[in-house]
């Protein structure tokens, strides 16, 4: 019976990297960090860079390159309108724009929330890529001490309370 | 027992490496550190490629048709007044005002086809630069996607949906140059509303002063993505202009005319267009649709006098050419993504197209742009459709092809105000196209492309009984024209920082159409061949440094036991050359200098009389003033050259003259001029 259950298992997880091949995954990642040192909370955004630039292409039919920063502030402008974070009475937090990083294969983001730990956050509204790719899944790492949560985003969870 | 979760899958699979995907489709993978975009893995041929929006922002252009020469190999001259459509040449073709040259903005084509002027006339004057986001083109009959004019290339411009920021321009420049440039894309009622509105004149270098005035706009409502998404959009274009047509050679050396004087100061026109179009795109994991469809209203009257008081000593030669025509078309495609195991994959494409022409179109005897004859009248009514079905297919990681299958079906109806030009004709043509690709490194890949494509022929010609101006009797041309092409190319990544392509090519057209100076029409002439070798290199060595190398050679000739004339193509262009040094980003510097090479022509079949190739050096340089504004110098014809934008050889009268004398026939390129631009963005 065991070994039944294990072909089975083999089975699922061929068709399952079959389809891998078949259907790319779309999916974004952010750790949420409180610096103890700097006293803000930090946010590492990371995403497919064939997704980013997918998007960017399809918003405004042309290139884009990453390393340049005028071409960095279009990402900007599109990830700050849909990536908050909402304090405890649902008020936006200020998050400052640290700077990003594209390479080949990912493209990524560093945020903060100045002068603020965590807790003082109340949810989290993440919709990066979410309207682009109707199959986007986002993953939000809270890092509380030892403790990690995580939160899953999609078309039909954009919001989710962090506590 | 292992539970499978699909998160912790979908995070695994975040960084593996996969083929290209449905979702591809429309538009591929950016670069890194500013690279031009690589086409490996992407191209079908050496000789296809993509020109961005930052790059076609880089060139020097002097009119919105030079855009186009960023597509390696093309030249885009002018032989009259600015508002009229360019001169093309092409792999070894003088393509007239744009015959097979398939162009096409935002899925719109902008060939007219049985124009009054010249098969295939492509006015791009309605091109505003600063909203094109990218420029695709391929050279040869090697798509199915490809149709009518496509034969040695199409050219495909794309607008962009919304601008990453609202721009405006000001230009003032020598030779009474001006232009104005609005353009935005406010958020709208959950969309974008893409605007744009520009007004420009421009006199030029000629005696008389070519005083074109063209008004520009053009408006979109857009929903979604790209390839997610529709938009509509409305656009406008109103222009001119005096022209300076082609002068006798002879006239210059006795002194009795100057470069840059004309012969008939009342030569000239007049355009407009006026269009409706949207397009709708569905693109999921498995499967891109895409459906577009568009209204074009497009008006010209042209006059002109290329032979002078020859046919008539008293009145002149002048002749005008109206056109007016409602074009109206439907596209629609349809690919599905197929994985067959692992590593075979194929995007199975099928197409439909309709077009339909309504036109007015004619030819009159006027003087000083008085209509004093009719030489013909006509009605044409041409309706085409096309399928097509095209499976691409990765076999692997080292082996592509792509197989094509496109049928095309032409109904030609002509009203001519004489019953021996009216009647009816039909044409139909299979095409098929095959290429493979090879990519046995991971950075170069090999080509081997054969494909057949065709021209369409002007509807009167399909159903002409006679000639209206001699009343000889004439031989009907065929509707459609099939050329057959197969090329070998090689395109390579191997050293870094550089992108090479060669490609060597044979191109056999059934037909020929030959431009007829004298008469100011084209005719359908002999049967052609021909070889060319490309060669294509971009090297970015710096970040902030670019340099381009393209060069192109071609041999055209005439096939057929009737060749007692002569086996030469006038106007065919030998070689092509460019080399650009492009610099960005130098502190608030940028700047770029181009040399362009117009090769030599021969202008008569027997090749007793030829043109000299020319040598042009264009450069412009920006300065950044802050983040929201720039400023930006550029300069043509650096070293003053004096040289032929163009050369004709045929026979012409002036006043004073007994009898026709057979002359080259010319229009100067223009002296060394500068524009000043400043631009703001906010």
């Amino acid at each position: 019976m065991i070994n039944r259950l294990k072909l089975l298992a083999c089975a699922l997880l061929l068709c399952a990297s079959t389809a891998a091949s078949a259907h790319r995954f779309h999916a974004g990642m952010a750790d949420v960090s409180f610096n103890a040192r700097t006293g803000s909370t930090e946010i590492v955004h990371t995403y497919m860079a064939h997704d980013i630039d997918a998007l960017l292409a399809n918003l405004y039919g042309r290139q884009f390159d990453l390393t340049d920063p005028d071409d960095q502030d279009v990402l900007r402008k599109y990830v700050e309108a849909r990536f908050q974070v909402l304090g405890q009475d649902k008020s936006r937090l200020r998050l400052r724009w640290v700077g990003m990083t594209a390479d080949a294969e990912r493209v990524t983001i560093y945020q903060e929330i100045e002068q603020t730990p965590l807790w003082k956050a109340g949810a989290i509204r993440n919709e990066v890529l979410v309207d682009f790719l109707p199959e986007q899944v986002n993953t939000v790492n809270l890092n509380e001490g030892n403790a990690v949560r995580t939160l899953s985003f999609d078309r039909s969870n954009p919001e989710q309370a962090t506590r | 027992m292992t539970k499978l979760r699909p998160l912790p899958l979908a995070l695994a699979a975040l960084f593996i490496h996969h083929a290209a995907q449905a979702d591809d489709l429309v538009l591929q993978r950016v670069l890194v550190e500013g690279a031009r975009m690589s086409q490996l893995g992407i191209a079908d041929s050496a000789n296809a490629g993509t020109v961005g929006q930052k790059e076609l922002a880089a060139r020097t252009v002097y009119r919105p048709g030079e855009m186009l020469e960023a597509m390696p190999g093309l030249i885009a001259s002018q032989h009259s007044g600015e508002g009229k459509a360019n001169q093309f040449y092409l792999r070894g073709f003088n393509l007239d005002h744009g015959t097979d040259l398939a162009t096409t903005v935002d899925g719109m084509p902008v060939n007219q086809r049985s124009h009054a002027h010249g098969q295939g006339w492509t006015d791009v004057n309605f091109l505003i630069p600063e909203l094109v986001a990218r420029l695709d083109y391929r050279k040869g009959p090697y798509s199915a996607r490809d149709g009518d004019f496509s034969s040695a290339g199409s050219a495909q411009v794309s607008y962009a949906n919304r601008l990453v920021k609202d721009i405006a321009s000001l230009t003032v420049g020598q030779d009474g140059f001006a232009r104005g440039m609005l353009a935005g894309s406010p958020e709208v009622a959950g969309g974008t509303l893409l605007y744009a509105l520009e007004v420009m004149k421009n006199d030029g270098p000629w005696t008389r002063p070519d005083d074109y005035r063209k008004t520009n706009a053009v408006l979109r409502y857009s929903r979604g993505f790209a390839n997610n998404g529709w938009s509509v959009t409305a656009m406008a274009y109103r222009g001119r202009w005096n022209a300076t047509d082609q002068i006798p050679l002879r006239a210059v050396q006795d002194g009795s005319l100057g470069r840059f004087d004309a012969i008939d100061d009342t030569d000239g026109g007049n355009a407009r267009r006026y269009s409706v179009s949207g397009i709708w795109r569905q693109t999921d994991a498995d499967s891109a649709a895409k459906l577009s469809a568009y209204v074009i209203r497009n008006q010209l009257d042209l006059y002109s006098n290329f032979t002078y008081v020859m046919n008539d000593p008293v009145n002149g030669d002048q002749f005008a050419q109206p056109d007016r025509r409602v074009t109206s078309g439907v596209d629609a495609t349809q690919t599905w993504h197929v994985h067959r195991g692992d590593t075979v994959a194929s995007d199975l494409t099928v197409g439909a197209r309709l077009q339909n022409d309504n036109i007015f179109n004619g030819l009159y005897n006027t003087r000083a742009r008085q209509r004093l004859s009719t030489t013909r009248e006509d009605h044409v009514v041409e309706t085409s459709g096309a399928l097509f079905i095209e499976s691409a297919t990765r076999w692997g990681e080292m082996v592509r092809t792509v197989a094509g299958l496109r049928a095309d079906r032409y109904r030609f109806d002509v009203r001519s105000d004489r019953s021996e030009n009216t009647g009816r004709a039909k044409d139909t043509q299979v095409s098929p196209s095959f290429s493979l690709i090879l990519a046995p490194f991971a950075s170069t890949e090999f080509y081997a492309n054969y494909g057949h494509g065709f021209h369409s022929n002007d509807a009167r010609g399909t159903v002409a009984g006679i000639d209206p101006a001699t009343l000889e009797a004439v031989e009907r041309a065929p509707g459609l024209v099939r050329s057959r092409g197969m090329e070998l190319g090689l395109r390579t990544e191997a050293i870094p920082t550089m992108q090479t392509a060669v490609s060597l090519y044979r191109l056999d057209f059934d037909s020929e159409l030959t431009y007829i100076g004298d008469a100011g029409m084209t005719e359908a002439g002999d049967a052609s061949r021909r070889y060319g070798i490309e060669f294509s290199n971009y090297w970015r060595p710096l970040k902030w440094l670019a340099v381009d190398f393209d060069a192109a050679f071609a041999r055209a000739r005439y096939r057929g036991a009737n060749l007692d004339a002569g086996s030469r193509i006038p106007g065919a262009v030998e070689g092509v050359g460019q080399l650009a040094l492009t610099v960005d980003k130098v502190g608030p510097w940028s700047g770029a200098l181009r040399l362009r090479y117009f090769g030599p022509r021969p202008l008569i079949e027997d090749n007793s009389v030829r043109s000299k190739g020319s040598t042009t050096l264009n450069g412009r340089i920006g300065y950044r003033i802050n983040k929201e504004m720039q400023v930006e110098l550029e300069g043509f014809n650096l070293a003053n050259r004096r040289a032929s934008a163009i050369d004709y050889y045929y026979a012409s009268q002036l006043a004073g003259e007994a009898a026709p004398v057979d002359d080259v026939h010319f229009h100067p390129i223009e002296p060394r001029s500068f524009r000043v631009t400043f631009t703001k963005t906010w």
